[in-house]
């Protein structure tokens, strides 16, 4: 192999500490005249016409780059390489300027450390080999999971750059949890009004032709990889027809049936077929066939014979589909967005709170629908009993902050927490309120304005709580009374009266007629299903995980799963909104209709010989790359989805794994020169 | 003497178990005495010495060789097998890589003969006495090979042509080899591994394979292994995973977890440090996220702690062909 040494003397940078002319003499001297030129900077334009010319001129097969870092200029060479018509997996970059250079003072020993260096490198690409990239073809489509903020802005953003986009929802209706709450911090907009323009364009919109809607469906199973996913998706029936329902609503009244309704967290009852709001997307309403008595009553031929919302539906009975089956649908797609989103902790497992026991005491989603007009109470504040409550404890922090339940800030429950505040003030202006809290926590550049009307409204009491999740809450004579200990005076609001004038930890009790728990954020919905399906990471926490938690949110650990809004982390909808449209990003830069995918050589290549089947690679692999060939008995890398980290090929105990461009060979090569 | 081809077989620092195997392959040995003359073997025959050093250079045109190199004798008889051979095999795990007696490069020379002379139990010598390599007693000086600091492997050595794994190797494969060299069929690449396969023991081993996740190791006599399920899996430390493959997988189909007599599969360079690799990818590790650093510590530690005698148990055969090889520098 003809191998040649190209030192860059990046202006003085090396050239100052580690003098090019010795460390030629002794390189030389060691590896039989080998061809060794240096240059003022390698990366510079003239730098890198001289090392595609000299490449060429001298016929040069394997190269050795003593310069700068590889994340610098690797590339950079490559590039060259490649325009001189040398294979670019035949070289090797040394970083003598960092590790040599810029560290060793005394210049005979930066010498004799790069030539080390460089000897190492000569040793290990004589026995590299030349490496080809692959391409495949891919599908530029994409499969969406949920249908919240999130998912919405994702599935709108693809549609509106032409491609198609499946929107997998589990529940009858679309929008996420934003369609619930009538009025949403920072600015008091409408929930559900501050969507529908989204809702609309991907339903009805320009681009709504790209999107096809799937709700109540779930994803059934996943094969393949980034750029060819087979996706099953089950979905369960509504038995009423989307495309011939008018959405008139004229079936719901006549219906006998009804059930608690699980949007208004079982506060109230809906009918067997309704809406599960007014205003819910798509405009159908669906029957739930635990509840109906056509699937519950064995009066007639086929089960029930009741047909009132039959009968009452002026389109006519083509609406009702009483046989739909649950179903299996196959998409394919080369991305997939997971953004299904988040639930709330359970109030119920810090039980001193007496959430699920003490009526009046509610978590923040049932009171945002006691506050909703669509809601159980149209949107008036009261308790079980019919009363308007006249105080209130809000609690911050429950389950939060604390490493026995999450040991995490949610950062949103004080933001919605301080609305509350705003509306029970506009709704009873004489309420006592308490805002109980480990800590406040309101970033952004419009939370101040909801906290700074708490802060100072004359019946708004805060007190700072050592132990939120410590506190008990007992019903004597109607009234929710706390008990605190721990409790720190804290600079209130202005009329904080008793409470905000005392200094140090005491105890207290307050009464109040109504509880609000402000619960920590959590993953939502079937996580460990997906996961497992997906075989995509969780966190400690059980939201997904990301490739990287500050410059790779949006990626999953497998390749081509995209994460966007509050399946990986708590968040606002504004956040989500943009995560949703990040996650479009990624799809749309990674895979371009009509061009291929091109696959890095650097990956794992399992030698099916010399493979017994033992399977200690499959686990370790944190991309999920290595399968079971049941044929052959013996792993098999998916090179696409391998990303070259070697970490089977140092588990596989009969090292039958390679690790392209990093084999034992061309490492204990480079050790062995590097320790001589 | 007569016109077949000469064979013969010495042991060194080893037990007798490889010329018990060698009988072993049974009534063919009239086999092996009808197509060779197999003219020298301590153990078995009278041969001396003096005889073998008369012979011309390369006239034996095989030497099985057995056990490790301990002593000066070894040593001695391992230049004088090389050069009177025309084939020199490492026969067996000793002269292969080592073996059991390698387990005493953990130590030095002086610790050995402290252990093994004085503070052992079964020992009575009030004056302390030591093996010397020269003695002096009334009829004259008395003289012993000298015993090393170290053990070596045989290709430590001296320059070997082939290595037969195996503590000791199975009959059937010492018979493979010795009809491949009856057949007349072009032997092997020089210096390979044969008499064995290329991949691990567990191609030949039935049990179901999984994908491995192991929370907690046991001894043998903990507990009594399923019978379909690969025994790693169950918590028995089984280094067919790191083991080259050839015996059959015996042990395994026995219940007894392999202890890696055949050595490292082809292409790995220490099986003691694969196998630590392997080990350390199949710990099950999935109940320490979210832990504190210590808790995680804590968790790995009582994991590891329930492998008694890594060195042991790891490198029980391979220590002196290993990465590590030894201690003490000879």
């Amino acid at each position: 192999m003809k191998t040649a040494v190209y030192f860059c003397n990046c202006g003085t940078n090396i050239s100052e500490k580690i003098n090019p002319e010795k460390v030629e003499d002794a390189v030389k001297k060691s590896n039989g005249g080998i061809i060794f030129k240096s240059c003022g900077f390698l990366c510079s334009e003239e730098g890198k016409e001289f090392l595609r010319k000299d490449i060429m001129d001298n016929g040069i097969e394997a190269v050795v780059i003593p310069a700068c870092s590889p994340r610098d200029h690797e590339k950079t060479f490559i590039n060259v390489l490649s325009a001189a018509g040398v294979n670019p997996y035949m070289m090797q970059m040394i970083n003598i300027r960092e590790q040599v250079a810029w560290v060793t003072e005394d210049k005979e020993k930066a010498a004799e450390k790069a030539v080390h260096y460089i000897n190492a490198a000569i040793s290990r690409v004589n026995l590299q080999e030349p490496l080809e990239k692959k391409e495949i073809d891919v599908s530029p489509d994409a499969i969406v999971v949920g249908a919240g903020p999130a998912g919405l802005k994702a599935a709108l953003s693809l549609a509106e750059a032409g491609r198609k986009v499946t929107v997998v929802e589990k529940s009858p209706t679309i929008g996420g949890l934003p369609v619930r709450y009538e009025e949403i911090f920072p600015n008091m907009e409408c929930g559900p009004c501050m969507l529908e323009p989204i809702m609309g364009d991907a339903l009805h919109g320009n681009a709504s032709g790209n999107i096809e809607f799937l709700t109540l469906s779930e994803i059934e199973d996943v094969v393949g990889s980034y750029g060819n996913f087979t996706v099953k998706i089950k979905r369960s029936p509504r038995y009423v027809d989307a495309e011939k329902c008018i959405g008139c609503a004229e079936c719901i009244a006549p219906c006998p049936a009804s059930f608690k309704n699980p949007f208004n967290c079982d506060m109230n009852e809906r009918k067997a077929i309704d809406f599960s709001f007014a205003g819910a997307l798509p405009n159908v309403p669906y029957v739930n066939a635990g509840v109906c008595l056509r699937f519950n009553d064995n009066d007639g031929a086929d089960g029930g014979s009741c047909r009132l919302c039959i009968d009452a539906c002026p389109v006519g009975e083509e609406v009702f589909k009483f046989d739909e089956k649950e179903e299996i649908i196959e998409r394919n797609a080369g991305s997939i967005i997971l953004a299904t989103g988040s639930a709330l902790y359970d109030c119920g497992k810090i039980s001193s709170l007496g959430y699920g026991k003490i009526p009046a005491v509610y978590n923040s989603i049932e009171f945002e629908r006691i506050l909703a007009s669509n809601g159980p109470t149209e949107g008036k504040i009261k308790t079980p009993d019919g009363k308007e409550p006249q105080s209130f404890a809000i609690v911050h922090c429950v389950g939060s902050l604390d490493k026995n339940h999450k040991d995490y800030c949610s950062g949103i429950c004080c933001e919605y927490a301080f609305k509350f505040n705003h509306i029970i003030r506009n709704k009873i202006p004489s309420a006592k309120i308490y805002h109980l809290y480990k800590e406040i926590v309101i970033p952004g550049k419009e939370s101040g304005s909801l906290y700074r009307h708490a802060a100072e409204d004359k019946n708004t009491v805060f007190i700072r709580v050592s132990d939120i999740n410590g506190m008990t809450v007992a019903e004597e004579s109607g009234k929710k009374v706390f008990s605190i200990s721990g409790a720190c005076g804290s600079g209130g609001g202005a009329g904080g009266g008793e409470i905000e004038k005392r200094g140090g930890e005491v105890s207290e009790k307050i009464s109040v007629d109504a509880v609000i728990l402000c619960p920590a954020v959590v993953p939502g919905g079937d996580m460990d299903g997906l996961a497992g399906i997906l075989e995509v990471v969780r966190d400690k926490n059980g939201f997904f995980e990301e490739l990287h938690g500050r410059t790779d949110v949006g990626k999953s650990t497998i390749k081509g799963v995209y994460l966007a809004g509050s399946c990986h982390s708590p968040m606002d909808i504004k956040e989500a909104m943009s995560e949703g449209m990040a996650a479009a990003g990624y799809v749309l830069s990674g895979l371009v209709a009509g061009k291929k995918l091109s696959i890095d050589p650097i990956s794992a290549v399992v030698n099916q010989e010399r493979c017994s089947g033992c399977k200690v690679c499959i686990g370790v692999c944190p991309y999920k790359a290595i399968s079971f060939d049941e044929k052959e008995e013996a792993s098999l890398v998916n090179e696409l989805l391998c990303q070259g980290c070697g970490t089977c090929a140092a588990a596989c105990p009969s090292s039958a794994i390679k690790a392209n461009g990093f084999t034992n060979e061309e490492i204990f090569a480079e050790i062995g020169i590097m320790l001589a | 003497m007569t016109g077949k081809p000469k064979i013969s077989m010495y042991w060194a620092a080893s037990c007798g178990g490889c010329e018990i195997a060698l009988v072993n392959i049974n009534e063919k040995i009239i086999d092996v005495d009808a197509n060779f003359d197999f003219m020298f073997c301590p153990c078995l025959l009278d041969t001396k010495k003096q005889e073998i050093k008369e012979l011309p250079d390369e006239s034996i045109f095989i030497t099985f060789f057995n056990g490790g190199i301990r002593t000066e004798e070894n040593e001695e008889m391992a230049h004088l097998l090389r050069k009177k051979s025309k084939v020199l095999i490492a026969f067996g795990s000793c002269a292969y890589e080592g073996c059991i007696p390698a387990l005493a490069n953990l130590s030095s020379r002086d610790e050995l003969f402290k252990t093994v002379y004085l503070d052992n139990p079964s020992i009575d010598n009030p004056l302390g006495v030591l093996p010397v390599p020269e003695s002096e007693v009334p009829e004259g000086m008395l003289e012993i090979p000298r015993f090393y600091d170290t053990l070596r492997t045989l290709s430590q050595v001296v320059d070997v042509d082939y290595f037969i794994p195996g503590c000791p190797p199975e009959p059937k494969q010492i018979w493979n080899v010795i009809e491949l060299v009856i057949s007349g069929a072009p032997l092997p690449p020089r210096k390979s591994v044969i008499g064995a396969g290329t991949s691990s023991v567990c191609e030949e081993c039935d049990r179901k394979k999984s994908e491995k996740k192991v929370e907690k190791f046991y001894r043998n006599y903990e507990i009594i292994p399923e019978k379909e399920k690969c025994l790693l899996e169950q918590g028995l430390i089984c280094m067919g995973i790191a083991t080259r493959d050839g015996c059959g997988a015996l042990c395994p189909q026995v219940n007894m977890p392999c202890t890696g007599c055949y050595g490292p599969p082809e292409g790995v360079l220490d099986q003691g440090a694969k196998m630590v690799s392997a080990i350390g990818s199949i710990m099950d590790i999935d109940g320490i996220k979210g832990l504190s650093d210590e808790k995680i510590i804590e968790k790995i530690n009582s994991t590891i702690e329930s492998i008694p005698d890594p060195a042991g148990l790891f490198y029980k055969y391979s220590l002196a062909d290993s990465m590590l090889k030894r201690r003490i520098k000879p």
